[in-house]
């Protein structure tokens, strides 16, 4: 189980002026489900495309089980690519136009020579044979979306890194995506890590949270510790704004002002400062470090009591 | 509340495909209703359909607002509602206003629609109270920025000001926070609990998230493979909906409070638009449905206020 632990220490993506990820040093636990949250701009993806190696680095490292990832695949890339798949949010883009359903769920078998059975999985998640002979173009963004999830799963892999898997389906659907995911992650005690803008979705499925803003890891810990009881201001702020139906759970909602920051003129010191609600003078100029407080890591010169 | 909108058995056709199948709806003066329903429900068709904008669509039924039946109006005479007496708030302000144009040359078209013989000057400055109502900061700087200057948060807030602006009857808001992140689309909503103070008309309020309706609405409407199964009070439809499929709907969002239990998923597909079920529309996919569900459901009082497409409910 260890070997599928994925550590960042000190990474940094960019390119030209523009800084994706900073300063990330983060562990995303073995066998477990973590929730990445954080508004468009804030490094999900690109934190999840760093660890399994689609963009380079510009500075520190991320490993996982305990190497390299740029390690891993100038080692034997095959074999990682067949543990560690990515669901891409973009699942219609991810489907070459031109392979039918049948070719696009035989190719992870034949590019990793071994047996790779779509049935049971299409089955499970409610797809029908008769998908089997038509092309992208004539799916739904729902039936793609499911289709690329049969791709990255029928290979059993051990680190499953799903980039907005709910987003653009209806709630009637899902469901079975999710249940899908979880009895798979379940049964290969994998380290699932899910982005999502649905807070729902992430807090009903997930171990632990990871919070981003503009680039940095703000806060992150355990899932039911952080909806609690959140520490840094903009998690506080994020779930607040999560619609629910239930009145009685119904969270007073903490406004923030302004927008979210162009990520190639980050605000000096906290980058969150402009926005926040108790911002401070120190906030403007001195940048908070991460800081470990029992379960949790928080950015914050002023967390939440 | 007399019904500012009646919408009576409105079915819309592409070739053989059933749009919207005999909408019932009414929509009251100064209500908030919210029309909710999954992916090719019909409520986008639906908004377009009161706007008299549903090209290539064959339509019968009538939509009657303040006394006129809309569709039998000719187009010219359509047209003079739209953008005065209805108003829209689309989906992706980036794809809604006009790249070739200033935020302000935006405005103040719809003002001198509104008012013929507003003069430029006096129309300048009820644009700039007019973003400056809906919260933007340096509104006379914004007036004369191009849509690209603006964040998609500022383009929805200048789309709300402009749909304002013309003083409709009726605004249409077609999911105007979906393209938005969390935060951003808090402070949409915040707007729109706040301006409907000020605001006399009504808003049909579209979206897919059950948590926001809730939220801001004063009533919904659920739609299911194009028609409205539900239309009722918001609290009362969202806490204890009458017809099976807003209970599974309901039952399918992953609520902050829900514990550890199965997520839960509607089995089978929407009948397909070409298709023609003769009775029930969701009775393929309803756990309860009998011999008797072969009949054609229509819209039937079951509360004050509350209405029902199942004979069970």
């Amino acid at each position: 189980m260890l070997e599928s632990v994925i550590e960042f220490t000190g990474a940094h993506v960019g390119w030209g002026a523009v800084t994706a990820l900073h300063d990330v040093t983060l562990t995303l636990g073995a066998g477990r489900v973590t929730g990445l949250v954080g508004e468009s701009g804030s490094g999900k993806t690109t934190l999840l495309r760093a660890a399994l190696g689609l963009v380079p680095l510009r500075a520190g490292s991320v490993t996982v089980g305990g190497t390299a990832v740029a390690e891993l695949l100038a080692h034997n890339a095959l074999a990682f690519r067949a543990r560690a798949q990515l669901l891409p949010q973009d699942a219609m883009g991810a489907l070459s136009p031109r392979m039918t359903v049948r070719r696009l769920l035989a190719e992870p078998g034949a590019i990793h020579r071994r047996p790779a059975d779509p049935a049971p999985l299409m089955a499970a998640l409610g797809l029908s044979s008769a998908l089997l002979a038509r092309y992208p173009h004539q799916l739904s963004g729902g039936q793609a979306r499911r289709v690329a999830a049969v791709r990255s799963l029928c290979l059993d892999p051990t680190v499953l890194l799903a980039d907005e898997p709910t987003a653009g389906l209806d709630v009637s659907v899902q469901g079975g995506l999710l249940t899908v995911l979880l009895e798979r992650q379940q049964a290969l005690r994998q380290t699932l890590v899910v982005s999502s803008h649905n807070l729902n979705v992430i807090r009903r499925i997930s171990d632990a949270l990871v919070v981003m803003y503009l680039g940095e890891v703000v806060e992150t810990g355990p899932a039911a510790t952080l909806y609690d009881r959140p520490a840094h201001p903009y998690t506080a702020a994020l779930l607040s704004t999560n619609p629910v139906l239930d009145p009685a759970h119904r969270r007073a909602p903490i406004p923030i002002v302004g927008e979210i920051p162009s990520v190639l003129h980050p605000p000096a010191g906290c980058r969150f400062h402009t926005r926040c609600f108790q911002v401070q003078d120190r906030c403007r100029t001195d940048p908070p470090a991460l800081v470990t407080t029992g379960a949790r890591q928080v950015r914050c010169h002023y967390p939440l009591g | 509340m007399t019904a500012l909108v009646e919408v009576q058995n409105l079915t819309a056709w592409y070739g053989r495909s059933a749009v919207l199948r005999g909408v019932d709806l009414h929509i009251k003066r100064g209500e908030i209703l919210g029309l909710v329903g999954e992916s090719g429900s019909g409520k986008s068709t639906l908004a377009l359909a009161l706007l008299g904008m549903t090209v290539g669509l064959e339509r019968r039924g009538t939509i009657t607002m303040d006394g006129t039946n809309l569709e039998t109006l000719p187009d010219a005479e359509r047209a003079a509602w739209r953008g005065q007496r209805i108003a829209m708030v689309f989906q992706d302000p980036s794809s809604a206003l006009n790249p070739l144009f200033t935020i302000g040359t935006h405005i103040v078209d719809v003002l001198r629609r509104r008012t013929p013989g507003l003069g430029r000057r006096a129309a300048l400055q009820q644009a700039e109270a007019a973003l400056h109502s809906v919260d933007i900061p340096d509104p006379a700087l914004r007036l004369r920025a191009y849509p690209h200057e603006l964040s998609g948060g500022m383009k929805q807030r200048v789309m709300i000001a402009m749909a304002l602006a013309a003083a409709p009857d009726l605004l249409l808001a077609d999911e105007p926070t979906t393209a938005l992140d969390a935060t951003i689309e808090a402070g949409i909503v915040r707007l729109l609990q706040r301006l409907r103070q000020d605001f006399r008309g009504s808003i049909l309020f579209i979206s897919h998230q059950l948590g926001l309706v809730a939220q801001l609405c004063d009533a919904v409407a659920v739609m299911y493979a194009g028609a409205v199964i539900e239309r009722g009070p918001v609290a009362g439809v969202t806490t204890a909906p009458r017809h099976p499929y807003t209970a599974r709907l309901i039952a399918c969002e992953l609520d902050a409070g829900a514990s550890n239990t199965t997520i839960a998923t509607i089995p089978g597909d929407v009948p397909d638009p070409a298709e023609h079920p003769p009775g029930c529309l969701f009775a393929a996919r309803c756990t309860l449905a009998e011999p008797r569900c072969d009949t054609p459901q229509v819209l039937r009082s079951v509360a004050p206020d509350w209405d029902v497409a199942c004979w069970k409910a």
